[in-house]
């Protein structure tokens, strides 16, 4: 992986569409289901290309996840792409009873993930995708959070059997991941090693992260830094690795701290190996609505508040 | 298609589907009974659409369940399984004896429809839902060339659900031609009368509105009921909506009409009243 963070030239919501139009030439069979806003998702790509496999629904989201369902219960793996917000809400009785309870090939492909709508405002920002969806049996959820690892996702849910969702980005943010860098079910990446503390991350708070951990590396404590973009199957072995080396874990999210990663986590190390933990999130609260710099460091996901608790959880 | 491969006549074919309703309405109160649990009104008042599909209109075959080029069937009013249960049973899905473990632990027969029952296609029962499927499983079909169609029935008090009218637009957009879909009126839901509760008035014209064909029948008229089936299976470039005016309860003097039988057992004196009734010697 490239450590010196490159701007990325697209968010992961174009990255991943693009890849999407690559492998209809590998699998011939799969479709995608839109509910209008094919432009915002980039998932027009894939219908220009192949319109007979695109079926755009308008703005129906609950009996769009059906007919998805309807689709992959004949056979046939169907992509159901739109906002975070919608689809882990609106859709979800049809996502829990109709695609997981019958465990389908259904993957949901959700851009705008977390506060990264910035300044679309609270009703389009998907701040608790990851509690509703993970809670359901036979879900995988996966979060890339950049360029390649949005890419490596699609042959991922493509590969993987059952239920998938996608947390994907509003904005481009930076790129970190090479072509030699491989993604699977309940994998991590170490993205910087250290002594101290590990914080572990996903999606775009994997870059406040690394720039947290600078910052406290000049200040004398070496913090490793982990992508979990693995949400759920979550990869506990190199968590518990890292925590038996540092000793203290940090969880940081862009999410609702209550049934996020942290809470995730918390109950792993309390059950297997308890370290002093801490976590970062939304505090039971909604944001609003302005530039996503502006609203993460209002609402505490920072580096600057990364750096803080860091520092905190070490003094404890 | 049972009675077609015997070349039957038509009124030959009325007259088997009659007497297999009254089977049809045995086994509905007999495993309802024997649960003391289910939903019994709503199986009864569309029994004979579902005896009129089981056994004459579905290209099915209960030696091959998922046979690819089967007729798909859904129950949307996945509450109402009692009726589907008693169908797939006499048409061979699996023995009668199963019957009497509806709802019972470990059961195939699960409170409502799920996928893993022999001749279920797929999972139902939140209402909306299983018509929403069918939308899928129609382009499904059509993506892959098959000739099969894909039956739905609704309740009067399910498509009060949003997400049927999202389903009835998407439907004619893609002008689903392999879709047939049957609302069993019998004016009824879990709370009373459908009028008093959220009236739904005037069912076919909301569907034609939406662009659908539509055939209003008597529901409990088996003549009106085959030639309306046939009729809609047989129709090109447009989904078809079948409005089936019904009675809650049909069959049982003492269930019809009754808001108790929605979802309730009956008595064991009238379940002797029940079976006397149907089997005609009332």
């Amino acid at each position: 992986m490239n450590m010196d963070l490159t701007k990325a030239k697209v968010p992961t919501r174009r990255a991943f569409a693009e890849r999407l139009v690559e492998y209809g030439e590998i699998d011939k069979d799969f479709v995608v289901f839109e509910s209008d806003i094919g432009y915002s998702t980039y998932t027009h790509l894939f219908g220009d290309k192949y319109p007979a496999r695109y079926f755009n629904m308008g703005i129906q989201e609950l009996n769009t996840m059906d007919a998805a369902a309807g689709m992959a219960a004949e056979g046939r793996t169907a992509l159901v792409a739109g906002y975070g917000v919608f689809l882990s809400m609106r859709a979800i009785e049809a996502v829990r009873s109709f695609v997981c309870y019958p465990n389908l090939n259904v993957k949901i492909i959700s851009s705008h993930g977390g506060i990264t709508p910035a300044i679309d405002g609270v009703t389009h920002q998907a701040s608790e995708d990851m509690a509703f969806l993970s809670t359901l049996p036979n879900m995988k959820v996966l979060v890339p959070a950049d360029t390649l690892a949005a890419k490596n996702c699609v042959d991922l849910v493509m590969k993987t059997s059952g239920p998938c969702f996608v947390r994907l980005m509003r904005d481009p943010l930076y790129d970190i991941y090479g072509p030699e860098d491989s993604f699977h079910m309940a994998g991590s990446h170490c993205l910087r090693e250290g002594g101290d503390i590990t914080i572990a991350a996903y999606g775009d708070i994997v870059f406040q992260a690394l720039e947290a951990a600078e910052t406290l590396s000049e200040r004398g404590i070496e913090a490793e830094v982990l992508d979990l973009y693995s949400f759920k199957p979550l990869d506990y072995a190199s968590v518990r690795k890292s925590i038996e080396k540092t000793g203290h874990l940090l969880v940081a999210e862009d999410h609702q701290k209550r049934n996020g990663m942290g809470y995730d986590l918390a109950s792993y190390c309390l059950r297997e190996y308890p370290v002093p933990f801490d976590h970062i999130g939304l505090e039971d609260t909604f944001a609003e609505s302005g530039d996503y710099q502006s609203l993460i460091e209002k609402y505490g996901l920072s580096a600057a508040h990364i750096t803080e608790k860091a520092e905190q959880i070490i003094k404890k | 298609m049972q009675h077609k491969a015997e070349k039957l006549s038509f009124d030959e074919r009325i007259e088997a589907l009659i007497e297999k309703a009254r089977e049809v309405r045995y086994h509905i109160v007999d495993m309802v009974h024997t649960a003391q649990s289910g939903h019994i009104g709503g199986s009864m008042s569309a029994a004979d659409i579902m005896t009129a599909l089981y056994f004459d209109i579905l290209n099915i075959n209960p030696e091959d369940p998922g046979w690819t080029d089967r007729d798909r069937f859904i129950l949307s009013k996945g509450h109402a399984c009692p009726v589907l249960y008693s169908c797939l049973a006499l048409r061979g899905y699996f023995p009668i004896e199963k019957l009497k473990t509806l709802r019972k632990f470990g059961s195939i027969l699960q409170g409502h429809p799920i996928s893993k029952t022999p001749g279920v296609d797929i999972s139902s029962g939140s209402l909306g839902h299983g018509f929403g499927q069918s939308i899928g499983i129609a382009l499904a079909g059509r993506l892959a060339q098959k000739d099969y169609s894909v039956f739905t029935v609704l309740g009067n008090g399910e498509i009060q659900e949003g997400l049927v009218w999202e389903a009835a637009a998407a439907a004619d957009k893609y002008r689903l031609d392999n879709l047939v879909a049957i609302v069993d009126d019998n004016r009824m839901q879990n709370d009373g009368f459908t009028d008093g509760i959220m009236p739904m008035d005037p069912i076919g014209k909301k569907f034609e509105a939406f662009n659908w064909e539509v055939i209003e029948i008597n529901g409990h008229n088996m003549r009106e009921v085959l030639k309306a089936l046939e009729q809609a299976k047989n129709t090109v470039g447009s989904p078809v909506c079948i409005v089936a005016n019904t009675v809650k309860g049909k069959g049982v003097s003492l269930m019809e009409n009754q808001q108790r039988f929605h979802g309730k057992p009956p008595k064991p004196e009238e379940y002797v009243i029940a079976v006397k009734e149907i089997r005609g010697e009332a």
